[in-house]
């Protein structure tokens, strides 16, 4: 009699995270057409039309491009953070606290230059995000408290904080009954490059690079692969392993308080509830299906803003934007059942072993 | 005689390519406490493992009560009444002592636990309510309950694997209390697996004795063997060396003072452990695992931290420094566990290959690639790595090989102390005659080795000088030239001659 068992392969394919995605992606686009095909509406129509609303003219590839900044930074964070074999699920919190701790310095401070006021208020948003991941990795360090029960949990923490102050102490009277903070002043707004594409979008492209040489060609890097790989490891070479962590969390977090500062200064003007859709969340698919590499989380996070855009306009023809969503989701769930079949294979066994 | 409760013959069993069994016949009596004696691999785990029904020989006939069994499997082994007690636990911790006692099918005292507990627990002298989850026992009696186990599952065959490797010497006195009562009032069949010798012969009435997966020796009478047959049977003929000795060259490289270590258990892992190596001399440590070699390795090599006594390199004390700082002093650790703690697993060929000395290939902040590049492959180069993919994850490679990166990123540099523990278990001949090479070289060009080996064929084959750990202590001392296998075997087994 035999028996079947799954091995894990020894050698990958380089390309394997690629080919996942890309059967990932067409499966989704397949439930996405047979969703779209219950409803009677036409996939290939539908479809077409969202390529074309959110990439088909400079103005639509722009806000594409746009919703794709909070995406690919946080999921930068979520891949530096992943480096010592760390979930983050704490980046939509993040992202909050980076506007919020920009807000904070932008309501106590004036600076007339406004180049070096943006700059203050883009660090402060980092810290901001450093700041809420703080909790999270000091219980992690010092009493291995599981970080991805933490850093979920701070998201409720800091959105209940958000709602505390556009109700109360930031509420502009001017915005009458809808909650939020007053608008900054138009001087610190983030500039655009082209069409309506925020500079926010140079910094990330600079972030990408940024988490890129700390992942792969950084001294810290290698230490957090180590440490990531095998703790006992980690003690044998004399890395700190506790230490990587931490530090990988703090630059994880800011990274995603840079999204949400960028999105305040680009976006919203202002802190309130519209700061993040969600961005903290789609942000761990993003950096799930490229398995942490940060050009690929660049690049997928792109095809999910625009995703996300295509998603919002296809409304005007009665179709719902979380067909949207459902692609983005069911990428992920398509792309990991791909990766396991690259990574294992099933051999035959014979009973006796 | 009596016909046997239990009979197997020529059972054998092979893992890939190693043979575990090799024809191995084994006979119990009833009412009798056997023992079961041979070094680590020896195969005796394995054969009782057979006997549970938990591994299926490839071929051999199992007979109990008289009963030929074709295809032993736990249940039918358990429904025959044959128990095991593993050399790990496998008790469920967050449960209480009752419910672990009666989660078997085969309970047979779900009507009157309280009192067969009371019965029992007196025995075992274990003074703990039924209802005290296991996380709250110590060590000793968590073995305690695992033997428990076996009786209320009503197991007449009892085989304890290595019961005592985790027991004070009064527990261990108590259980041979327990176990005598046990096979005097219960009539038990009881088969017990040890490293020491003294043991073997107060507990047992029989002796057989395995070896590389042969059965050496059966059915030996304790009260007529000798401890001197016994060593020669379990440890065999040692092959004589092959290298010259006496490379030294003066000049102490490594020095170790006064070393003690208390563990978690506020038991004394090192007590008082003092020697030095020169230049060109290698030191083996023998001793059955689990005697202090790995905290010892860990003390020197600045992992463990919080010991008594001083570290010596080269006449610097660096009792106090940490692994970096002791690395750049020129020392080399090569750890018993190869993946795991040596190389990181899930981590790339190349990323294993720079651990000992990554920040040589960094620039500040920046770590060229490059650099470690070449440096792996010079590391290829002089020791004849087979590596198809350096990007490839370390399980790529071979056990050998994993080794001889191991080895080669640690001797590369010329170290000037090096300590080696079990720099070859599981590796196939011609990788070990590799790696042996590779000591010796090291220790011509005027290394100071400390050698940590199960294995006697290799410490003598390599060592000048062999020291003996048992229980933390070093308990002998000899040159390589009047050390005899029996000296060393005594003193692994802790008996004083
Ligand atoms: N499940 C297994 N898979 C692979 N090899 C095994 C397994 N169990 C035992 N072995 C090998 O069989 C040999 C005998 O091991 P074991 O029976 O555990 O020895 P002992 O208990 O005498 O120390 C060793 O070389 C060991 O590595
Ligand atoms: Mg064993």
């Amino acid at each position: 009699m035999n028996k079947f068992i799954l091995s894990k392969k020894l050698y990958r394919n380089e390309l394997a995270t690629f080919y996942s995605f890309l059967i990932g992606f067409l499966i989704a686009l397949a439930v996405g057409s047979l969703i779209l095909f219950i409803q009677e509406k036409n996939p290939f129509d539908v479809f077409s039309l969202m390529l074309k609303l959110s990439i088909g003219s400079v103005n639509s590839l722009s806000n594409s491009l746009n919703k794709a900044i909070p995406l690919i930074l946080a999921g930068l964070g979520i891949s530096i953070i992943n480096s010592v074999k760390l979930w983050n699920i704490g980046a939509e919190g993040q992202i909050f606290m980076g506007a919020i701790a920009l807000n904070f310095v932008y309501i106590n401070t004036s600076i007339n230059n406004s180049q070096i006021y943006i700059f203050l208020l883009l660090v402060s948003g980092f810290l901001g995000g450093a700041f809420c991941i703080l909790f999270p990795a000091v219980a992690k360090v010092l009493f291995g408290v599981n970080e991805i029960i933490t850093t979920l949990l701070t998201n409720y923490i800091v959105f209940g904080l958000t709602i505390y102050l556009i109700n109360g102490a930031w509420k502009d009277p001017a915005s009458l009954n809808f909650p939020a903070a007053a608008y900054v002043s138009e001087s610190v707004y983030l500039p655009t490059v082209i069409g309506k594409l925020s500079s926010g979008f140079l910094i990330c492209i600079l972030f990408t690079l940024i988490a890129y040489y700390i992942k792969d060609k950084s001294v810290f890097g290698y230490e957090m692969r180590i440490a990531g790989g095998s703790a006992l490891t980690a003690i044998y070479a004399g890395i700190n392993a506790k230490q990587k962590a931490f530090f990988a969390m703090l630059i994880g977090g800011g990274f995603a308080g840079l999204a949400g500062a960028i999105e305040l200064l680009s976006q919203t003007h202002r802190v309130s509830t519209g700061i993040s859709q969600g961005f903290g969340y789609t942000a761990i698919i993003v950096a799930a299906i490229t398995g942490m590499r940060p050009v690929g989380i660049f690049l997928v996070g792109c095809l999910f803003g625009a995703l996300t855009i295509g998603g919002s306009v296809i409304q005007t023809i009665g179709v719902s934007s979380y067909i949207a969503e459902i692609i983005q989701a069911t990428t992920l769930f398509g792309a990991l059942i791909a990766q396991f079949f690259f990574s294992y294979e099933i051999l035959k066994k014979s009973e006796n072993d | 005689m009596s016909s046997p409760i239990l009979e197997v013959k020529n059972v054998s069993k092979t893992f890939g390519n190693v043979k575990a069994l090799d024809s191995v016949d084994f006979s119990l009596q009833k009412g009798i406490i056997h023992g079961l004696l041979g070094e680590n691999g020896a195969g005796k785990s394995s054969l009782m493992n057979v006997l549970s029904g938990i591994y299926l020989p490839e071929s051999g006939t199992i007979e109990i009560k008289n009963q030929k069994i074709q295809k032993l499997n736990p249940d039918i082994a358990s429904s025959l009444g044959v128990g095991m007690v593993h050399q790990e636990f496998r008790l469920i911790e967050s449960f209480t002592i009752k419910d672990n006692l009666t989660l078997s099918k085969a309970n047979i005292f779900s009507e009157n636990f309280d009192e067969a507990y009371k019965k029992y627990s007196e025995i075992f002298s274990l003074n703990s309510n039924f209802l005290t989850p296991i996380n709250e026992l110590s060590v000793g009696e968590k073995q305690k309950v695992e033997i428990m186990k076996l009786i209320f599952k009503n197991s007449e065959i009892m085989l304890l694997d290595e019961p005592t490797a985790v027991l004070t010497p009064q527990e261990t006195l108590q259980l041979k209390e327990s176990l005598d009562k046990l096979s005097q009032e219960d009539q038990k069949t009881i088969v017990l697996i040890t490293h020491k010798l003294k043991e073997i012969k107060d507990f047992t009435e029989r002796i057989f004795v395995m070896k590389n997966g042969k059965m050496v020796a059966k059915n030996l009478e304790t009260k007529k063997v000798t401890d001197k047959e016994l060593i020669e049977l379990m440890m065999g003929e040692v092959k004589t060396s092959n290298f010259n000795k006496d490379n030294k060259k003066g000049g102490v490289k490594l020095k170790v003072e006064d070393i003690s270590l208390t563990n978690e258990e506020q038991l004394k892992s090192l007590d008082d452990i003092s020697f030095s190596i020169q230049s060109g001399e290698i030191l083996g440590v023998a001793g059955v695992s689990g005697n202090g070699q790995v905290e010892l390795a860990n003390v020197i090599c600045g992992i463990e931290k919080e010991f008594q006594g001083r570290v010596l390199i080269n006449s610097q004390d660096v009792s106090k420094k940490g692994v970096k700082s002791r690395k750049k002093l020129s020392l080399s650790y090569i750890p018993e566990n190869r993946l795991g703690v040596g190389l990181a697993p899930g981590v790339s060929v190349l990323d294993n290959s720079a651990i000992k000395e990554y920040f040589k290939a960094s620039y500040g902040p920046h770590l060229s690639k490059g650099k470690m590049l070449g440096y792996l492959n010079d590391l290829i180069k002089q020791f004849a790595i087979k590596a198809p993919d350096v990007k490839a994850e370390i399980s790529t490679l071979s056990g050998g090989n994993m080794q001889k990166l191991l080895m080669g990123r640690e001797l590369i540099s010329n170290p000037e102390v090096i300590v080696a523990a079990q720099p070859t278990r599981g590796l196939d001949v011609s990788a070990v005659e590799a790696i042996h090479k590779l000591i010796i070289n090291q220790r011509d060009k005027g290394s100071a080795v400390l050698l940590i080996s199960e294995d006697l064929d290799e410490l003598f084959k390599l060592s000048d000088r062999i020291i003996v750990l048992y229980e933390g202590k070093i308990v002998k001392e000899v040159d390589i030239n009047s050390a005899t296998i029996e000296t060393i075997g005594f003193a692994m087994a802790g008996i004083n001659e």
